[in-house]
């Protein structure tokens, strides 16, 4: 037998930390790195998070909260071979701010730290961060961008009132009315009742796995019909982590950026598929705890409590958005209907699709300007 | 020194010096005619034709005078100069149909639309009209004949004299008021491509010409030719004088300096013409995109605050960005396309020619109306002067955006890329020609050394996200004709690609060295007019097909029967015999082919090239639709698909029992498929009868029925979808007015078949809260009886389309109604999986 599904190495046990905890990996830029403090932030349940402030150099700017979305990073607003929005931040006059909240990939929760519900993310993350940002900046403007998952969170936050008071805030991708194809949530739904027993995370890196392990078909399914021939990138433009759904438009990414995808997005855990399915399905933001008092503080359906809403939102999608589709646009239609006394405009970027708004080689002409628009109309 | 005058005297000198054969290289040639202010004064040995008829002379400065001044009221600088050009001063083509209408009451005789357009000079006009006053009214069309006496200088044998008697200038001098006139390039938009031919402006006298007009238009070979016709030979031909201009322009190639080979590295400073239109501008953005260089763009204004601006104007209106990340990588130069060195200062100018690495032309003056000597200076001087650039100083590429329009001859049989271009002669649209006459100079400097690539675009659609489009295009009239009228003109293809598409191509080639120096055609897919059809059908618009004469007449009458201003270009085009035959050959030329671009693509892992098809075209049709050109179907039209709907029930008011009966007769109604698809809305007609609220009958004034409304997500955090939304808007006998709100939901219970059928509804006052609520529910035996057996289809439609209408609407619906019943039965499935046991992960490190 070649392949041989017993391992002929055994694999490097982990090295049990009795002193250590988890610290988030070095961020991955090109700015002076004097300029860049990281802050050891740690959410109210006792979870380390990541916060780094980018010095302008100058006092008395709006800052600008960065959110990244699930299984990426802070990373993803810094990327070195790109004009990024950090860049055209602080070239424009913000102070940016970046949370690493715990579905960051700087963080290893992902892969093997104990698990979370989004609740978590809306309940201690994001507004432990706006609280320590709110320390430092005194009573200057406070803006939030926040992408995928990392808005939808904020979303719930929002309605909850745990995070009042902010200047503005852009959503990329999905608000309050989170949307999927259906064959994308049938397909979510089955491989994650099939794999639940198996495995709890998706990696997309295959270098780490190896070429033969148990995620070798979930690579193979990925591989299916694509055009690229690397494996990260088939299981993420392909296949969104084995649903079919595409995250990018393919040639809206600079090669360096496209090479290197597997250190920009880390693996997926599938022990958060119940939340977001229970989410999808409900096309609305819903909190995970029913019974939890602890989480009493969120909102059960945050589109019923969308009044509470108190900034203006700008809400962003790329015309090709391949796994969110046009839920921003029915969240305008929606909140249009029911509140229309909320600031809420809508903007499409045509020929983007999800991660490339941030991502992309172009998206500083494209998806910036409108960014910088609402920021200035709002400062 | 007025400024028209100065272009006047430019444009007699460059001729001159076109014919002549001075040493001077084009540059030197250029800066001459750049910085001459009137040389045309010590230019007397070109007027010693006209020695003979001194009275005649006169008539004719006489004449020029009045022309220019009828003509400078119709211009934003109010002036014209007896030898500048209608058009280049910045006179419009209504303007330019006003003119005519106001010159033939002048003149008391009937004047050809296509004469003014093919030479808006007033100093022609007159002397072409004064040929042509002289003779019988038998050969009145063709001045060639009596010219040659008249004027004896426009003879075949030598070009020079084809030039206007030097009679000109003096009338030139004389006949123009002094006084400062504006600058031409402060025109409105329109002299030049980047903002193409034909305004949109209503134009009254546009509609109120064709009766004058339609007897030239019904003899297409009366386009003056002053070579008179070729024995037996009937195709169209080009005017003589045309001919011999266009073999002077080219000869102009010939003096370019020899260059060397460009460094073949992808572009970092690139020098973009005609940023400002619509192709140009997409362009800019892509090249933006897909490359790292910085674009200095040619924009035709003042200084740079206002080239900043209208290059601002430009983009915003093609729903384009525009943002400081989009200044910080262009620079703009303030210039003219037109005058040498671009107009701009020798400074600038050696500059650009030593910095700038790739020269892309972009600018043209597209407008099917006008003449070659009316376009020349945009579109061949113009793309010469940047051959002159590229050759200077540092070698550079140019890259030129020329046109199929260069095959576009009648009877021509093959469009490949390196296919042989058209007969020039016999081209007869001033546009063809121009554009045919660039290209080949161009192609000529290739024999000096410059990498010259033409990328030849077809018709460029709009937008296929954006729906941006270009207003002036004649593919846009033409689109938004056939959804009107619902007919379409008998073509072979259509050779049309969407700008996204033409500007990602172009800007791939000008970032790939390898690419460079070849011929390219943007053209996509051609669609053949069965994939037209069956588009429009798809689209739920049946288009009947008929022949060209017959679609033309057809769509003429239509449009002179309702006017619709937006459209009024499209009129002009039909009506000019030059256009029409520009129309002519384009709807009867073959595929383009593009072998070459299409290995390209493939081999730079572009997407290949798709048809711009029905999808691809929503967008650009609903703004043409929104911006007034096309139509859309409207719930007043006649119905494309409709059936009854019988509810009956009970309502009371709101917090008793429900007890009182009420029944519903409405009638349920499609304008079109489109907008079932895209609003998921159908038409609401009927009565409502329900004694409670009053005791007659209500009618349904204004009546919506949305499908799965907001995707159909609860009104409040739980299970119940919404599956239908009725809004309906009231009135009784007695004038009162009312509004009853409905929904069928869908629930995770075994009643499914009644959760389609039981629409809960609430009644109340118009601008009042609810007075009534209830539920009525439509009988289980009329709902396969009306709502599927009774559905009725527009009898317009062949029985094929009536069916395909019915089965597509019931597919659609039933589709629809599938997912919104299935929605809570999958979130009660949800919660059963949730219940399962979550197990400890079983793997750390791998």
């Amino acid at each position: 037998m070649i392949f041989r599904t017993t391992r002929t190495t055994r694999p490097r046990p982990a090295l049990r930390r009795v002193r250590t905890t988890p610290t988030p990996r070095p961020l991955r830029h090109r700015l002076d790195a004097s300029r860049v403090e990281e802050i050891p932030l740690h959410a109210a349940d006792g979870v380390r998070l990541g916060l780094t402030r980018v010095d302008p150099g100058d006092r008395g700017r709006p800052a600008v909260l960065l959110l990244h979305g699930h299984t990426a990073s802070a990373d993803m607003f810094l990327l070195p071979e790109t004009r990024n929005l950090v860049d055209v931040l602080l070239d424009e006059g913000y102070e940016p701010w970046l949370l690493d909240w715990r579905g960051s990939c700087r963080l290893p929760y992902n892969e093997t730290g104990r698990r979370y519900t989004y609740d978590d993310v809306a309940l201690y993350d994001i507004p432990a961060a706006v609280s320590h940002i709110r320390e430092r900046i005194g009573d200057r403007p406070l803006f939030a961008v926040a992408h995928c998952i990392g808005s939808l969170t904020l979303s719930l936050s929002m309605t909850a009132g745990l995070v009042p008071g902010l200047a503005g805030v852009v959503s990329q991708g999905v608000f309050l009315t989170p949307k999927l194809a259906g064959r994308t949530s049938l397909r979510m739904t089955v491989a994650g009742e099939l794999l639940r027993t198996r495995i709890d995370h998706i990696p997309v890196d295959f270098r780490t796995v190896g070429l033969w392990s148990k995620y070798t078909p979930l690579f193979a399914l990925a591989s299916r019909g694509a055009d690229c021939p690397d494996p990260t990138c088939q299981i993420l433009h392909n296949s969104a982590w084995g649903t079919g759904a595409s995250l990018f438009v393919h040639e809206n990414l600079a090669e360096a950026t496209h090479d290197r995808l597997a250190q920009l997005l880390g693996p997926a855990p599938l022990w958060i598929l119940p939340h977001l399915r229970r989410i999808e399905l409900a096309r609305t933001v819903v909190r995970w705890h029913d019974g939890d008092h602890r989480y009493r503080a969120l909102p059960a359906n945050a589109l019923d409590a969308a009044g509470r809403i108190d900034t203006p939102v700008l809400l962003l999608a790329g015309s090709e958005n391949g796994l969110w589709l046009d839920s921003q646009k029915l969240c305008r239609d929606v909140l249009a209907h029911r509140r229309p006394e909320l600031d809420v405009t809508y903007t499409e970027i045509p020929g983007y699709g999800h991660l490339d708004t941030f991502l992309g080689r172009g998206a500083a002409l494209d998806v910036y300007g409108h960014i910088l628009d609402f920021l200035g109309a709002h400062r | 020194m007025p400024e028209t005058n100065e272009a006047a005297g430019q444009r007699a000198v460059a001729e001159q010096i076109e014919h002549g054969g001075t040493g001077l290289g084009l540059n030197d040639l250029l800066a001459k005619v750049g910085a001459a202010g009137t040389p045309t004064g010590q230019d007397p040995p070109a007027a010693p034709a006209d020695t003979g008829d001194a009275p005649a002379e006169r008539d004719e400065a006489a004449l020029t005078a009045e022309i220019a001044a009828v003509a400078g009221r119709h211009l934003p600088s109010g002036r014209l100069a007896p030898d500048a050009d209608f058009f280049d001063a910045g006179g419009t083509s209504v303007a330019a149909v006003e003119l005519v209408a106001e010159l033939e009451e002048l003149l008391g005789r009937e004047i050809d639309l296509d004469e003014v357009f093919a030479d808006a000079r007033p100093a022609s006009l007159a002397r072409r009209w004064l040929a042509s006053g002289h003779v019988p009214p038998t050969g009145a069309t063709v001045p060639g004949g009596p010219r040659a006496a008249d004027a004896p200088a426009p003879v075949a044998a030598d070009p020079a004299t084809v030039l206007p008697p030097g009679a000109a200038a003096p009338a030139a001098a004389g006949g123009t008021p002094p006084g400062n006139t504006p600058l031409p390039p402060a025109s409105p938009p329109g002299a030049v491509a980047p903002a193409g031919p034909v305004p949109l402006a209503a134009s009254p006298s546009g509609a109120a010409r064709p009766a004058a007009l339609l007897p030239h238009a019904a003899a297409p070979l009366a386009v003056p030719g002053p070579a008179g016709p070729i024995g037996g030979d009937l195709a169209p031909r080009a005017r003589r004088e045309d001919l011999d201009q266009i073999l002077a322009d080219l000869a102009l190639a010939d003096r370019l300096p020899f260059t060397d080979l460009p460094e073949p590295v992808p572009p970092r400073r690139i020098l973009l013409t005609g940023a400002t239109g619509f192709l140009g501008s997409h362009l800019l953005l892509d090249l933006l995109r897909h490359s790292d260089a910085h674009v200095y763009c040619l924009v035709r204004a003042a200084d740079e605050d206002a080239a900043l601006a209208r290059l601002g104007e430009a983009l915003r209106s093609y729903r384009l960005p525009w943002s400081s990340e989009v200044r910080r990588r262009i620079t703009v130069l303030p210039g003219d396309l037109r005058h040498p060195r671009l107009g701009l200062s020798e400074e600038t100018w050696h500059t650009l020619a030593r910095e700038v690495d790739s020269v892309v032309g972009v600018a043209a003056a597209v407008d099917f109306l006008r003449g070659y000597r009316s376009l020349r200076a945009s579109n061949v001087l113009g793309a010469l002067t940047l051959a002159e650039l590229a050759a200077t100083g540092r070698p550079k590429p140019l890259h030129h955006i020329s046109s199929v329009a260069v095959f576009n001859e009648v009877g021509i049989t093959s469009m490949g890329e390196d296919d042989p271009l058209a007969h020039v002669d016999r081209l007869v649209s001033g546009y063809d020609q121009s554009k045919w006459a660039a290209e080949t100079a161009l192609r000529r400097a290739r024999d000096h050394g410059l990498v010259v690539t033409a990328l030849r675009p077809g018709g460029i659609g709009g937008h296929t996200t954006t729906g941006a489009y270009n207003p002036l295009d004649l593919s846009s009239g033409l689109i938004s004709a056939f959804g009107r009228h619902r007919t379409v003109p008998a073509f072979r293809y259509l050779n049309v690609a969407p700008v996204d598409r033409v500007s990602r191509v172009a800007a791939a080639v000008v970032c790939e060295p390898d690419a460079w120096g070849f011929d390219y055609h943007l053209t996509g897919v051609p669609s053949t007019l069965d994939d037209v059809v069956r588009d429009m059908a798809l689209g739920g618009m049946h288009v009947r097909v008929q022949d060209w004469d017959e679609w033309r007449a057809d769509t003429l009458a239509r449009l002179e029967a309702e006017p619709v201003p937006e459209l009024a270009f499209l009129g002009r085009v039909l009506r000019s015999p030059t256009a029409l035959k520009l129309c002519e050959a384009t709807l009867t030329g073959p595929a383009a082919e593009d072998t070459r671009t299409a290995a390209l693509v493939d081999a730079l892992g572009l997407p290949p090239a798709a048809r711009y098809d029905s999808r691809a075209q929503l967008r650009t049709y609903q703004k043409l639709a929104a911006d007034g050109l096309a139509r859309l179907p409207h719930r007043d039209d006649r119905p494309y698909l409709w059936f009854d709907e019988r509810t009956e029930g009970s309502v009371g008011p709101v917090g008793a029992p429900a007890s009182e009966p009420c029944s519903m007769a409405l009638t349920l109604s499609l304008a079109s498929m489109y907008q079932l698809v895209e609003e998921r809305r159908i038409d609401v007609a009927g009565e409502v009868t329900c004694p409670a609220v009053h005791p007659g009958p209500l009618t349904v004034a204004h009546g919506d029925v949305w499908v799965r409304p907001d995707e159909g997500i609860p009104h409040q955090h739980g299970l119940r979808h919404r599956l239908l939304r009725y809004r309906l808007e009231l009135t009784d006998l007695d004038g009162g007015t009312w509004w009853l709100e409905g929904h069928k939901y869908a629930r995770a219970r075994r009643d499914v078949w009644r959760q389609t059928r039981a629409l809960t509804v609430e009644i109340g006052r118009a601008g009042e809260s609810a007075s009534f609520a209830g539920e009525v529910v439509v009988p289980a035996d009329t709902y396969v009886r009306d709502q599927i057996d009774g559905i009725r289809v527009d009898p317009r439609l062949t029985g094929r389309e009536r069916r395909a209408a019915k089965l597509t609407w019931l597919a659609w619906f039933g589709l629809e109604m599938g997912r919104g019943l299935a929605g809570p039965f999958a979130r009660a499935a949800a919660d059963l999986l949730d219940l399962r046991r979550t197990p400890a992960p079983t793997e750390r490190h791998r």
